[in-house]
């Protein structure tokens, strides 16, 4: 795929991967990763479909599926690289309400945008006997360009006893890897103070639910 | 196919050089961006160059000409890149894809009116983009450390050797005529506005949301060109960290 193509569509989708996820149409499941994928997805449609929901209410509900959908303990405790190693339990813990705080943050103020455009399982790949990829299509109905769909793959692992996301890949970006390069390095650059990142995860939050 | 090789090489040690005044942290090796701190300062420069040239030149573009005339000089600009990509295409092997490139040139330079329309899209010709630094990837050829180049961007020593080397391998750039250095500035200089003009609110919107900017452009460019290289085909088993 051109280059800036993928530069105009990816960055904008990396961040709304999630949202999109949740105006999806029905396909046929062809393995329980793919099967969690796509149920979920019709959940979501609901919920954003549904009018008689208050703003408020859309965002709680939005909350709730988000925390079903993943498990945004592991990507928080992931994003922290090799600083967690070293961080307390505690500090640990406030990490992951902020970041949780601040994934939903984000994804909620963007996901109007993909408003209309579905999301079709399209198969799957097994990496391990708890660790699969599902692929998907992201369709605009609305595209007469012509253009290929652009790629929306789930990371699902079943280790834990039931399926979860772990990372969604948007045009062959990893969003949990993004995070991990950014919080590592910002990390890096305040001499490792866990404190210092929880305060600006929690400002970030603030903005996008202020907009 | 050597020579290009030792050039990319003898490219990348000089680009190290220029570079290896800026002391280096633990961190910085560990990220393969030993040049962290001369980056970020580019990064800042590259966003005043932004901010008080190609953002008031790409606001006049929205004024002046209308979406669908954006269109396109987009579709016209992406056309004139295929001979390169056509080059890289054979430099690589690749066949198959060599061939939708010189039928996606060939549909959209005639019934394409010159490559203002994209007919060949709708034909279900598919679209891609190769370029020199994929090319030396796919011979084998290291990335080398993270660069953010002036006015240029994210890039690393091989794509930037690549950046110049497209230029040499268009074959269009050997047809000379009266005002080939105009056509060529032109060329570039619309290149730019349109990739920016269809970039301006994604950029804004992952300003917004970083953590660390710099960081966040790093990754993505990385993950981007990773993809890029692979052709889009899924990763391999080791490719992705375990959570």
């Amino acid at each position: 795929m051109r280059l800036q193509t993928i530069l105009r569509r990816a960055f904008l989708a990396a961040l709304l991967s999630l949202s999109a996820s949740l105006f999806a149409g029905p396909a046929l499941a062809a393995s329980p990763a793919e099967d969690f994928v796509q149920q979920n997805i019709h959940r979501g449609l609901e919920i954003l479909n549904n009018k008689q929901l208050s703003t408020e209410q859309r965002r709680s509900q939005f909350e709730g599926f988000l925390m079903g959908l993943t498990d945004m303990k592991r990507i928080a405790n992931f994003t922290l690289g090799q600083y967690r190693r070293a961080a307390s339990p505690g500090d640990i813990a406030a990490f992951e309400t902020a970041f949780q705080n601040y994934a939903v943050a984000v994804y909620q103020s963007y996901f109007s945008k993909y408003a209309g455009q579905s999301l079709k399982v399209t198969g799957s790949q097994q990496r391990s006997s708890d660790d699969f990829i599902v692929v998907t299509q992201l369709i605009d109905p609305n595209d007469r360009s012509g253009q290929q769909p652009l790629e929306v793959d789930f990371r699902v692992r079943t280790d834990s006893g039931k399926p979860v996301v772990v990372d969604f890949s948007v045009a062959g970006i990893w969003l949990a890897l993004e995070e991990r390069d950014q919080f590592t390095d910002f990390l890096g650059q305040n001499n490792g103070n866990i404190h210092t990142l929880i305060a600006h995860l929690n400002d970030l939050a603030k903005q996008f639910k202020a907009s | 196919m050597r020579v290009l090789q030792a050039l990319a090489i003898a490219f990348c040690g000089l680009v190290a050089t220029a570079c290896a005044s800026t002391p280096s942290t633990p961190e910085m090796i560990a990220n393969n961006d030993p040049y962290e701190a001369t980056n970020r300062d580019t990064l800042k420069f590259n966003g005043k160059i932004d901010r008080y040239f190609v953002i008031p030149t790409v606001a006049l573009y929205f004024v002046l000409v209308p979406e669908g005339g954006r269109r396109s000089v987009h579709h016209f600009l992406e056309n004139l890149t295929l001979p390169t990509t056509f080059v890289n295409d054979m430099l690589q092997g690749e066949l198959k894809r060599g061939g939708q490139t010189a039928a996606r040139f060939l549909i959209n330079s005639t019934i394409g009116f010159g490559g203002f329309l994209d007919p060949a899209s709708k034909m279900k010709i598919p679209d891609h983009g190769e370029d020199f630094g994929q090319t030396l990837a796919t011979w084998g050829v290291d990335e080398g450390p993270y660069l953010m180049l002036p006015f240029f961007g994210p890039s690393n020593p091989r794509d930037a050797f690549g950046l110049g080397a497209d230029v040499a391998l268009d074959p269009t750039n050997y047809i000379h005529y009266k005002q080939h250095l105009w056509w060529f500035a032109g060329q570039k200089y619309f290149t730019i506005l349109d990739l920016r003009a269809q970039t301006y609110s994604t950029v804004q919107g992952i300003q917004r949301s970083s953590v660390d900017y710099y960081a966040s452009l790093r990754s993505l460019y990385r993950q981007l060109r990773e993809n890029a290289i692979r052709n889009g085909h899924p990763q391999k088993s080791g490719d992705l960290p375990d959570f």
